[in-house]
């Protein structure tokens, strides 16, 4: 093969994979890497978590059945103390200023280390596991609660 | 909705405020004067919107007040049974001690609602009990929480009727019922007591709806009990709940409110104290200031608006100190045109905020109400 037809191979290839590459383009490239969302899963993802945030709003008002049924009726509170009755409608909680040097812990904290202080010092309860169900629904409640909230991250 | 607030407020108290009523500049500023002090904060910050507001409140119920007095108050100490929870009955153990050790003493005690958490019959019994320390005539209004189990049967036998009046030294003082007229939202959901009780006292709860009022028939009593009284002589009205409307989401207000400003119109000199709201809180509707209470059990914090503009916010407390933001209160009514409302906040020297640092609400909040009680099966 001479040089100059390899040159025009070369061009046929790479004409070939260009257009390969531009069709890709107009085909839509989120199907390249990711499935879009279609309504009905967004609306089952909307639903998991709205069932977290009931959750954890029966957790937060002191519901017995919710804390039996997430195992951590014997830990969340031993003074008959719910959150709500600090923190009506989860108010000055303040999530959206998480993490940050909280005064109490005297530590730099995540709204997890605030709930579990909260179950330790004014309801004088068992830390819950940081990673369970009962804390993810705790944190899903107060966060939707103050959606409307203003992120201010550091904020005291 | 503060905007909308605001509106009905000062609609209402432009209805009320007499003419020609003019602040009197004569009242110093001390730290435990509550009232005078939370007017002069008012004006310095909320500026322009103040400016509809009158500067300072031209009432006095000591105005005509044969001799100078003092009185107590406590309300709100929310007693769980003992075997549950201390924290509560010890501090009712240290407010009745302080109350007694009044020197000289407080003519009367005023206990305004919330005795009890969860209405129960010992929890009733151990107040009783632990407020047995405080020897002086003692006069008792109810809470929500102390009613809704039972329907006030036990309050009824151990305080007798929950509206009353009596004269003490030239001032009128009514006792109110704000808590007993909330619309039956139980028996069509064949609730037992105890969920009746669960979700009354449950603050941002929506299932009892807006429950507090006075109610007609006690409107009536109200207005025929004054009926006698010297329209230029001092009133002063206990009651449980806010008597004006106050952050709805969260039930604090009564819904007759309107009703009840109307009945004191004639009146130039009107206080009302009251509890429930855990926090300290000042407002004027008319020829009526409101002075809401501290409650010994716990503080709750400001809700995100609606505060009453003429409000000096409590400084914000340590949730890890028990005795923070908590106590009771001394009223002091002299004879020389002088009122002083004393807030005994345990462990603050200062009760009010000083500093933006201190303020609750500089981290702006937008918050939702529950959404369990729509998805729960009430």
């Amino acid at each position: 093969m001479t040089t100059h037809s390899k040159i025009r191979c070369s061009l046929r290839r790479f004409g070939l994979v260009g257009g390969i590459a531009i069709a890709a383009v107009f085909a839509g490239p989120t199907n390249a890497h990711k499935d879009p969302v279609k309504p009905e899963q967004l609306k089952l993802y909307q639903e998991a978590f709205m069932e977290e945030v009931r959750k954890g709003d029966l957790l937060f008002h002191g519901d017995q059945a919710t804390a039996e049924a997430l195992g951590v009726a014997d830990d969340l509170s031993n003074t008959g103390m719910a959150c709500a009755m600090c923190h009506p409608m989860a108010s000055d909680t303040h999530p959206q200023s998480f993490p940050k040097f909280q005064a109490q812990i005297a530590k730099f904290a995540t709204l997890r280390d605030m709930i579990n202080w909260c179950i330790e010092k004014p309801m004088q309860g068992v830390k819950i596991d940081p990673e369970s169900e009962a804390m993810k629904a705790l944190e899903a409640y107060i966060t939707w609660s103050n959606t409307g909230s203003v992120l201010q991250p550091g904020k005291y | 909705m503060s905007d909308e607030l605001d509106r009905i407020r000062r609609e209402m108290h432009s209805v009320l405020q007499p003419e020609g009523a003019r602040p009197d500049d004569s009242l110093k500023i001390t730290r435990r004067t509550f009232i005078h002090g939370s007017l002069i904060f008012g004006a310095a910050t909320v500026g322009q919107a103040f400016a509809w507001w009158p500067l300072l409140n031209t009432l006095d119920i000591a105005h005509a007040a044969e001799t100078p007095f003092k009185f107590a108050w406590i309300s709100d100490t929310h007693l769980y049974p003992r075997s549950l929870n201390t924290r509560f009955v010890d501090k009712v153990v240290r407010a009745a001690q302080e109350v007694q050790a009044m020197d000289p003493p407080a003519d009367f005690l005023i206990f305004g609602g919330d005795l009890a958490q969860l209405g129960k019959i010992e929890e009733l019994e151990l107040g009783v009990d632990l407020l047995k320390e405080i020897k002086i005539p003692k006069h008792y209004i109810p809470g929500e929480h102390d009613w809704y189990l039972d329907m006030g049967k036990k309050w009824g036998e151990l305080f007798g009727q929950p509206n009353w009046s009596f004269d003490h030294k030239g001032v009128r003082f009514i006792g109110l019922d704000t808590v007993s007229r909330g619309p039956d939202y139980w028996t069509a959901k064949n609730m037992t007591p105890e969920e009746r009780m669960g979700h009354m006292a449950t603050l941002d709860g929506t299932v009892a709806g807006p429950w507090a009022g006075v109610g007609r028939d006690q409107l009536d009593w109200m207005e025929k009990t004054l009926a006698d009284w010297d329209k230029a002589r001092p009133v002063v009205i206990f009651s449980h709940n806010p008597l004006y409307e106050y952050y709805p989401p969260w039930n604090f207000w009564i819904r007759d409110w309107r009703e009840v400003h109307e009945v004191l119109k004639p009146f130039a000199k009107v206080t009302n104290i009251h509890g429930h709201v855990h926090q300290v809180l000042y407002n004027e509707i008319g020829t009526m200031r409101s002075i809401g209470m501290l409650a010994t059990s716990w503080p709750w914090p400001y809700a995100p608006e609606g505060l009453p503009k003429l409000t000096k916010p409590m400084i914000r407390v340590d949730p890890g100190d028990p005795y923070d933001g908590v106590g009771w209160s001394k009223i002091d009514v002299g004879a020389t045109d002088k009122v002083e409302t004393e807030y005994i906040m345990w462990g603050r020297k200062e009760v009010f905020v000083q500093s933006p640092e201190d303020h609750d609400k500089h981290v702006s909040e937008v918050i939702r109400p529950r959404i369990a009680d729509n998805m729960w099966p009430f």
